[in-house]
């Protein structure tokens, strides 16, 4: 398999903490209401108890891409060599094509620059040999950067509950589920 | 409730609506025998599509940059859709300048195919994974259905005498479906996963739905009454399906509405 970077989310780690958001935003500085990496805690359908699970998702930087493939002006491109989507905004018309098509709402509406912007991997980091900012801000190593042709775990989920499973896109991000907690009776 | 897209519901009927009149005046002028004044009904086939190319330039960030949206014809449908939408309007335009003699048949076909293409493509555009609901063949069966009810209730206005029967059957069969498809796909939608059925309570919930619903009705029920179409009826239909296609917009709920919730 070629070279593809991806998230692992760690959900058993995860405290909901918002810190990656923030790193993200304070790295970037995206217009006001603009979300390019989001916290969604899970259903209590999904798990069923007070303390709380979540799933920190930005840009899949899926094999097969909804928004490259949508996009009417190539304004996206996958990097051969790691396998990032990046969107290039120069090229932008402002469709919202890809805002509508990518199942995972990544890309958004920057209403001040009138195109689209979505998570990039931080791929000029990772040119510099850094981790993304969301990965290296986040206080319980939840969120980190795998290679899938590298991937050698096993307890990894592609299509865990409460993310929607799109085979035709094939998304990069893993998960690692959250436990349930133990239960202590006295 | 998801954004109306004003632009993209002024471009696809109006482009419908122009598609619809070419389709019902290939019919006729396959029919044999006289098909009505050739040239004014070019002209409003070329005038809605310049219209509804226009109205759609207000959908982009940049409308400058448009020409380049016939860059990814490779993968993007939507490029595919702004190529045949092109040719197709070329052809209006070409066929509403030059003196068409009356009973010219192969630029209302070569017209006819390029407007089923721009149909076809629009219908693959509006039909993206995240739109489970819609991620199929309705956006493309939505469309033909709104083109066909269209163009024969606007092209009773350029069918002479003899034709106007077959306007008529066209017309009431199109509002049959177009009620059918309507009234079943958010039913379909309502057993379907969570987000389809979000999508089908949205729909239901909608006042666009309804009042979409309530033309297609009354445009049949005046039909039944008249046995003919009157001249105002098409304009009714319009507005109905204006109100229809801003529902198809603004009511389809989207895979990302949901994520941490069951699927
Ligand atoms: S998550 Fe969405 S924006 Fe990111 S690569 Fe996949 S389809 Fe494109
Ligand atoms: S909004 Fe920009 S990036 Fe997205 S599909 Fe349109 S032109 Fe491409």
């Amino acid at each position: 398999m070629q070279k593809q970077y991806a998230f692992l989310v760690d959900s058993e780690r995860c405290i909901g903490c918002f810190t990656c958001a923030m790193a993200c935003r304070n790295y970037y500085h995206q217009e006001e209401g603009i979300i390019w990496r989001q916290v969604y805690p899970l259903a209590e359908e999904i798990y069923p108890h007070r303390e709380r699970a979540f799933f920190s998702l930005a840009c899949n930087h899926c094999a097969n891409p909804a928004c490259l493939n949508v996009c009417p002006v190539n304004a996206y491109t996958k990097r051969e060599k790691d396998g990032v989507v990046v969107h290039h905004q120069d090229k932008c018309i402002g469709c919202g094509n890809c805002i509508r098509s990518c199942p995972y709402g990544a890309p958004k509406y920057n209403p001040v620059a009138k195109r689209a912007e979505k998570c990039s991997m931080c791929h000029e980091r990772l040119d510099a040999d850094l981790k993304p900012a969301c990965v290296q801000a986040c206080p319980t190593d939840a969120l980190q950067l795998i290679d899938l042709a590298e991937l050698h775990q096993t307890n990894e989920v592609q299509y865990p509950a409460g993310f929607p499973k799109m085979e035709s896109v094939n998304p990069s991000t893993r998960f690692i589920l959250p436990q349930m907690p133990k239960m202590v009776r006295r | 409730m998801q954004s109306l897209e004003l632009p993209l519901v002024l471009f696809t009927v109006f482009s419908q609506a122009a598609i619809g009149l070419t389709l019902m005046r290939a019919i006729r002028v396959s029919a044999g025998g006289p098909s009505g004044d050739a040239q004014r009904e070019w002209r409003v086939i070329a005038g809605l599509m310049v219209v509804g190319m226009i109205g759609s330039l207000f959908h982009l960030g940049h409308p400058l940059g448009a020409p380049r949206a016939v860059t990814h014809l490779g993968s993007a449908w939507l490029s595919r859709e702004v190529l045949f939408a092109g040719l197709f309007t070329g052809v209006a335009v070409i066929a509403a300048l030059a003196l068409i003699k009356e009973n010219t048949t192969a630029l209302v076909w070569i017209a006819a195919i390029l407007g089923l293409g721009v149909i076809t493509s629009a219908g693959m555009t509006y039909a993206p994974p995240a739109l489970p609901a819609i991620n199929n063949a309705l956006p493309t069966m939505f469309f033909l259905t709104s083109a066909v009810i269209l163009g024969a209730g606007f092209g009773s206005w350029f069918a002479g005498k003899e034709r106007q029967p077959l306007m008529t059957r066209i017309f009431t069969t199109a509002l049959v479906v177009g009620l059918v498809l309507n009234l079943i796909a958010p039913c379909v939608w309502i057993s379907g996963g969570t987000v389809m059925h979000m999508t089908g309570k949205a729909w239901f919930a909608s006042g666009f739905y309804w009042t979409h619903l309530a033309v297609l009705i009354a445009c049949l029920a005046v039909l039944w009454k008249n046995k003919t179409i009157p001249t105002w009826l098409p304009v009714l239909a319009l507005l109905g399906e204006l109100a229809g296609r801003a529902g198809f917009f603004a009511d389809t709920i989207h895979t990302a509405t949901n994520i941490g919730g069951l699927y």
